[in-house]
């Protein structure tokens, strides 16, 4: 299930040809990160011999959690994300007796970097949550009158439970992949509520898909030197930078989330150089997860 | 009950949709569902990999049948805790922890007292093989989590968390492998399965019943860790702790490829 | 001292699909305890801002380089939950983006938010409350900022500055933070589905509206000190 992207031997012929920064002696990438980064930038690559506007290679597995009713795991370069979604049956809430819930929690373990402790969620888990939370809600993925089962009676709840494994900078880009992959995932039972008993009866051999309306697809940026704009930082490019901004963003071009927590101020222009980026990525993971889909129903 | 404030709640309830399903009563068949034999030394076939996470100092990834456990270790690293009076050895932390989609029924994200229970249990086991006198004043840190639980959860994690703890360059005594056994009367199921680990039992006897994990040392032939539960007699027992040496014996070699190919990995021979 | 934009009489009656900020006011340094102190009225909306610091720190949220900013947002009722802890990272980094922070290096900056009634854009008013705190607490600015938030309705239409009611039956909400010195987007939180046009024009409409809150910040300070 978890197997490295093999693209090592390419980007590494790329570096050396582009500079031979590569050769930085140690002391330069630890002392003195800022200006290891500027050099690179300044030749307008990164030190991984991406170009300022390319997405590190991602990689989706989906369905391979079979005690989830659906699950994809992402990995984003190193960064490696895995989501699992599970449905129980719970009263519909009392505000919208023909919808169900969508709960969706990010977790960052200390597994995956010894920046986090153990413990209960920090403000950056916490605060990807509610930008899941967010972007389900904005994007409008998936209607959730689907969810009802009997009005006012019986509803589903998805809880989808995304698990950072290893953190090499821009999960939000990754979470919002993996729970869209592990969406198209599910497949619930079909469940009736016996009219004399009043209890729900499940059959479990019939099941569904989820019909996913919409796929919202984010790109994150960070700003170095409070100008230059660089797409997938990693997580030593996201410690160096002056801000972020996400841009979440449906195939249909309509902006779900534009998630900018600050930091330095961006021009109207940059914002549009952003957003364009957006796009190209809508339409980059929209093809990737189809062939994964497509290669899935092969099998 | 105090309620979580820093995660997303659903409803105050709910159920999962097993215990709708009306479970037919079935007596356990003669012959285990994945083909393996009952009462023989059968393990699953292991796949194992380290060095997946980036971050970490070390890490391992084990996949046995559908159980998938992943593991990483930070450390050495200064101690957080400096009342600790005795600084002459390393400080050993373990966390145990469960995906919540990882079982059939979803399980929260606050730890558990059984996740509290299997962290010490994983701690009793690792700590002997450790030589933790080489690292005073420092704290090495393993985390395990549990992605996909198809029985035997405890013993492949503690075969796990060794393999990343040598992956991080720790100083070890030895590797630690860990095998489970379920004995069903005379008959035993090593490296039992979910299905196979909570399955009612076909009689009402609770005689000769129980679970085991064994941690072994494998070269050093020891065992460091035995954890077991039930209603077993002598003669069962020790038969069984016999079969899960062996059965730790049996996984050793992908152990030792799955370093060797790591440290190839981290070190290429010279002349690539 | 409470001081009121000159012309406030005159945003009383608002229309649906106005492009005006409801009346405004503030007042600062009404608490006695912190170093700095504001209270921002938006129409209904009133939130009320402590500042300590910079002061000593937690040796666990020491940074070397600069001054730790801890924000900490209280909601007008129960406890505080992700939501809340999502508008406080908004705020944080806002505020580390216009503070100075590396004139303090290992100290803590604490900025305490209690909200006193909500009435729709409320993360614009807390913006606004918390720059007035950070100006009454006289700490080092790279530059103001305040927050605008505009709302877009089924029809398309434009809204600044909702009430919460118009914000329940809006299509999207979008709130940025803009900076005083070059007036462009420092932070941006949107809800809904919206175009790219649209998004400009929001902007564009919410940079305009910041105008008369800069005016007013300007203002307000002017009055304070041409008193004393």
């Amino acid at each position: 299930m978890l197997r490295r992207p093999q693209r090592a031997s390419k980007l590494h012929q790329r570096v050396m040809n582009t500079n031979s920064l590569t050769q930085a002696p140690w002391h330069q990438t630890t002392v003195e990160p800022l200006e290891y980064h500027r050099k690179f930038l300044k030749e307008n690559c990164r030190p991984d011999g991406r170009e300022l506007g390319e997405f590190r290679t991602t990689t989706l597995n989906i369905g391979s959690i079979t005690t989830a009713d659906g699950s994809a795991l992402v990995k984003l370069g190193n960064t490696t994300i895995i989501c699992g979604i599970k449905g129980e049956l719970a009263a519909p809430p009392a505000d919208a007796p023909d919808k169900g819930y969508i709960v969706p929690n990010v977790d960052l373990p200390p597994l995956c970097s010894s920046r986090f402790r153990p413990g209960p969620p920090g403000e950056q888990a916490q605060a990807a949550s509610q930008f899941i939370a967010d972007v389900i809600e904005n994007s409008e993925m998936l209607q959730r009158e689907d969810l009802c089962i009997e009005k006012g009676k019986l509803s589903w709840v998805l809880y989808c439970d995304i698990i950072c494994l290893d953190y090499d900078g821009n999960i939000l880009d990754a979470c919002i992949i993996a729970l869209l992959a592990s969406m198209k995932n599910v497949q619930l039972p079909e469940v009736h509520v016996n009219e004399q008993t009043g209890l729900a009866e499940v059959n479990m051999k019939k099941k569904r898909h989820l019909n996913i309306v919409k796929h919202p697809v984010a790109a994150s940026f960070a700003v170095f030197d409070n100008s230059i704009l660089i797409v997938d930082p990693t997580s030593d490019e996201e410690n160096l930078s002056t801000g972020f901004i996400t841009v979440v963003i449906d195939e249909e071009e309509k902006l779900c989330t534009v998630h900018k927590p600050g930091g330095t101020p961006l021009s109207n222009e940059k914002l549009q150089d952003c957003i364009n980026r957006a796009i190209t990525r809508n339409k980059e993971v929209c093809k990737l997860l189809n062939k994964v889909m497509k290669s899935m129903k092969a099998k | 009950m105090p309620v979580d404030t820093k995660r997303l709640r659903g409803p105050e309830e709910s159920q999962s949709p097993w215990l709708f399903v009306e479970q037919e009563q079935q007596s356990p068949p003669d012959e285990r569902e994945d083909g393996r034999r009952k009462g023989q030394v059968d393990v699953r076939p292991i796949f194992a990999r380290c060095g997946l996470v980036s971050q970490a100092k070390g890490s391992a990834y084990i996949e046995s049948g559908k159980t998938k456990v992943i593991c990483s270790v930070y450390g050495p690293r200064e101690t957080e805790r400096k009342d600790e009076t005795d600084m002459k050895f390393g400080r050993l932390v373990c966390t145990f922890r469960f995906a919540p989609f990882s079982c059939a029924k979803r399980c929260g994200w606050i730890q558990s007292t059984q996740e509290k229970d299997l962290s010490m249990a994983l701690l009793g086991s690792l700590h002997p093989g450790l030589c933790l006198h080489r690292y005073p004043r420092s704290q090495i840190d393993v985390s395990v989590l549990v992605l996909e639980n198809d029985g035997s959860a405890l013993a492949h994690a503690v075969t796990c968390a060794s393999l990343a703890l040598a992956d991080a360059g720790i100083e070890m005594y030895d590797l630690v492998l860990g095998c489970s056994l379920r004995q069903e009367g005379s008959d035993y199921l090593l490296d039992p399965t979910f299905a196979e680990e909570t399955q009612e039992p076909a009689t009402e006897s609770t005689e000769n019943r129980g679970g085991m994990m064994v941690a072994l040392l494998p070269s050093l032939n020891q065992v460091s860790g035995l954890l077991c539960s039930g209603d077993l007699e002598q003669q069962p027992l020790v038969e069984a702790v016999a079969a899960c040496i062996e059965g730790c014996q049996r996984i050793y070699s992908v152990a030792q490829r799955c370093l060797l190919t790591a440290v190839k990995k981290k070190n290429p021979p010279p002349d690539g | 001292m409470v001081c009121l934009p000159l012309d406030a009489g005159a945003h009383k009656f608002r229309h649906m699909a106005d492009r005006r900020l409801r009346e405004f006011g503030c007042e600062q340094n009404l608490l006695s305890r912190p170093d700095g102190s504001a209270s921002f009225v938006q129409g209904d909306t009133t939130v009320v801002v402590g500042i300590y610091g910079p002061a000593e720190v937690k040796v666990s949220k020491e940074s070397y380089d600069r001054a730790t900013l801890e924000v900490i947002l209280k909601p007008k009722v129960g406890l505080p939950g992700v939501a809340e802890r999502s508008r406080e990272q908004f705020i944080r980094e806002t505020c580390e983006a216009a503070l100075l922070t590396a004139l303090h290096p290992r100290t803590s900056i604490v900025l305490i938010l209690q909200v006193i009634h909500d009435d729709g854009s409320l993360l614009s008013c807390c913006l606004n409350s918390a720059c007035m705190a950070a100006m009454d607490a006289g700490l080092n600015m790279r530059c103001l900022f305040c927050g605008v938030t505009c709302a877009i309705d089924l029809d398309g239409n434009i809204i600044l500055d909702p009430t919460a009611k118009q914000e329940k039956e809006s299509r999207a909400v979008l709130t940025f933070a803009i900076d005083s010195v070059e007036r462009q987007v420092m932070m941006s939180s949107t809800k809904g589905a919206f175009t790219t046009a649209e998004f400009h024009q929001s902007i564009a409409i919410c940079q305009k509206a910041a105008e008369s809150i800069f005016q007013f910040y300007r203002d307000s300070v002017g009055r304070r000190y041409s008193k004393s």
